[in-house]
């Protein structure tokens, strides 16, 4: 190469270089925000739960991931993020839990938010600013540690009430159902692959069963139309909808229901039966008291 | 759009490129090396994909250190009159250092694709596919119909595909790819006009704005783009508004590319503006310069230099990423590239301080 086109080659670097130093960091904290600034007033992003949903999902992933509409039915508020993400297999990639307690590399919100190879539709922000490699950082920490719901301190905090509990104190607060998705009442317009019923203690598995909890299709959503969508080639309403249930993967707390096949156009109910012989009762054999439900709609037409 | 050669004209074709053509390799650059449009070497009129006829046999005579010798069989993805198949393989060893971390040595596929075109009226209407098949399963990034008039100045085409805006990089993980969000991993879907004239080159998109996700609402994406495109040198704007409930995100980009002897320079700007981000939200801003010397023949010096601003309203935050790649095509088909991306960003971020030393096996047919 003769020496002008070596003058040609790196001339503009150097200028490009001049022009694009990186910055010194002066004045800002360990999220890259101006010190005081991060997470408008909230406290810095930590490696806990509380943490990442105050600095992260309140803020950047809820606006879009709330309510009956979510997409994939992921609501990310913090009223429902937890229970909807640990041990709960992803909508576009089930194979993949949205979270896998100890494994970011196999934690499909990882994924998205990495926009790792593989994912399905786009990365996350959706066409949004990509997460600053930090954020990501702590997640996968968090997620590495275990994804607890509460901070180390009160990880430990509960064990300590859990083998209390074990030694014939019962927990403060008795058994109930906390959260569902999708919620109780609301009306669905794709189709439900997954249902989600979270409790506030943790499940006995061994009662996790066809008759402790039951999907129901009790109606057509629509009644507009002779033939709704749908309804072409369904069984009558209502009847009971060949569901697998089992605790979500590293999060007992949450029993996921998988119908045979996602949930198309009608009304569903489902029933959590908490009294009787055999009824659902958490790890210290404490029933819910009464039987349980909820119904939702599905209308896949909109 | 991809015309099935007639045996004689290919060769005809082939001796022209061996005799005339200038060393050359993949990517934008080699557009602007040419002097040519995307659309000449890709069936996507705006890259990236398979390659047109005129682009297989520019891959196998012109890129390659040595062409195998095949006779006077050369490989136009032709597997019948109307139907046209290709293929692309990336896999990687790549050793990742941070800061404070533990080197993580590995390796990784990084992608393996497979494109289908059919030409159901030749030159008129076709349907094209891009279909991911690893890593993990199968994964669609495109697949639209394009139905180009006869002067083949404009064309009209529908269904999932990658947007208009700015340089196509092989790249995806450059600043100006993921500042804005748009690049060959988030096709979205939609419908794209594109006109052809002279040395005009232009797009419009208009998307649900997914990156391919169900919608719920009727809020659209606009993207499009304008390019003057000339033998030694071209320019052009790109815009995009994606009308999101949560806040609209735009984004402009100024680009530009130039021949300078042996040597070709990539450049682009451009800024992001996202209403939906939190604390009245977030303006960015990303740029790239990029050079590639052909050294020798089948041999490309790529060197990289990037910057991102991810906070405008906030000072000493900016990012730099450097990459110095050697590419190497010692036959036709393949491609081996090596190098190191380097990162740099504020001190208290390990992780903007990251360090990638990378080979890569690229095959392509």
């Amino acid at each position: 190469m003769s020496f002008s086109a070596y003058k040609l080659f790196i001339a503009p670097l150097v200028a490009a270089t001049l022009a694009g130093c990186a910055g010194n960091g002066d004045g800002l904290d360990a999220n890259g925000k101006p010190i005081g600034s991060s997470g408008g007033g909230t406290a810095p992003l930590t490696a806990d739960f509380q943490s990442i949903q105050v600095n992260v999902f309140t803020p950047i992933c809820s606006p879009c991931h709330s309510g009956a509409s979510a997409p994939e039915g992921l609501m990310l508020d913090a009223g429902h993020s937890y229970n909807l993400l640990v041990g709960i297999p992803s909508a576009e990639v089930p194979t993949l839990s949205r979270v896998k307690a100890g494994d970011p590399n196999n934690s499909y919100m990882v994924l998205k938010i990495q926009g790792s190879a593989g994912i399905v539709g786009g990365r996350m922000p959706l066409n949004g600013t990509p997460l600053p490699q930090a954020t990501i950082d702590v997640i996968r920490t968090w997620i590495t540690n275990g994804a607890p719901q509460g901070t180390a301190t009160a990880s430990a905090t509960n064990a300590m009430a859990k083998i209390q509990s074990l030694g014939n104190s019962a927990p403060a607060a008795p058994f109930a159902v906390t959260d569902t998705a999708p919620l109780d009442n609301t009306t669905v317009i794709a189709p439900v692959a997954r249902i989600v019923v979270a409790f506030n203690h943790e499940v006995d598995a061994s009662l996790i069963n066809y008759t402790t909890l039951t999907l129901e299709r009790v109606a057509s959503a629509r009644t507009d139309s002779p033939v709704p969508m749908g309804e072409v080639g369904m069984p009558p309403t209502p009847f009971v909808v060949p569901t697998s249930a089992a605790l979500a993967a590293g999060n007992p707390s949450v029993i996921v229901l998988t119908p045979a096949a996602p949930l198309v156009t009608g009304t569903y109910r489902v029933s959590v039966r908490g009294t009787g012989g055999g009824a659902l009762a958490d790890v210290n054999v404490q029933t819910l008291g009464s039987d349980y439900s909820f119904t939702f709609n599905v209308d896949v037409s909109q | 759009m991809t015309p099935r050669f007639p045996r004689l004209l290919l060769q005809c074709l082939v001796a022209v490129l061996c005799l005339a053509a200038l060393r050359a390799h993949a990517e934008p650059y080699l557009a602007i090396q040419q002097g040519l449009k995307c659309g000449q070497c890709h069936v996507n009129p705006t890259g990236g994909g398979l390659r047109t006829a005129f682009g297989d046999v520019f891959a196998q005579t012109v890129l390659p250190a040595q062409h195998l010798d095949t006779g006077s069989d050369v490989w136009t993805g032709d597997v019948t009159k109307f139907l046209r198949v290709g293929g692309d393989l990336r896999f990687d060893a790549l050793a990742t250092q941070v800061p404070h971390s533990k080197t993580l040595d590995q390796f990784q596929m990084e992608q393996t694709r497979v494109y289908a075109e059919a030409n159901v009226i030749p030159e008129r209407l076709i349907v094209y596919v891009d279909e991911q098949v690893a890593p993990g399963g199968a994964l669609n990034r495109e697949a639209y119909g394009v139905y180009w008039a006869a002067s083949h100045n404009w064309y009209v085409k529908a269904g999932q595909m990658y947007l208009p805006f700015g340089f196509r990089l092989e790249d995806q993980s450059a600043f100006i790819q993921t500042a804005t969000g748009i690049n060959m991993t988030t096709p979205d879907q939609g419908a794209e006009f594109g006109w052809e004239h002279g040395h005009w080159d232009a797009q419009f998109a208009v998307s649900n704005g997914t990156a391919g996700a169900n919608t719920n609402d009727s809020r659209k994406q606009y993207s499009g783009q304008l390019i003057w495109v000339d033998s030694l040198w071209r320019v052009g704007a790109a815009a995009n508004y994606n009308d999101k409930k949560a806040g609209s995100k735009s984004a402009g980009a100024l680009f530009a590319g130039i021949r300078t002897g042996p040597v070709e320079w990539l450049a682009q700007g451009e800024l992001v503006e996202d209403k939906s981000a939190p604390n009245g939200g977030l303006r960015t801003a990303a740029g790239l310069v990029e050079a590639d010397w052909t050294v020798v023949k089948g041999s490309n010096l790529k060197v990289t230099a990037e910057y991102f601003d991810p906070d405008r309203s906030i000072s000493n935050n900016g990012q730099t990423r450097w990459s110095v790649i050697y590419e190497y095509s010692p036959i036709q088909f393949v491609q081996l590239r090596g190098g190191v991306r380097y990162y740099d960003g504020i001190p208290q971020i390990d992780s903007q301080h990251t360090r990638i030393y990378f080979v890569q096996l690229h095959g392509f047919f």
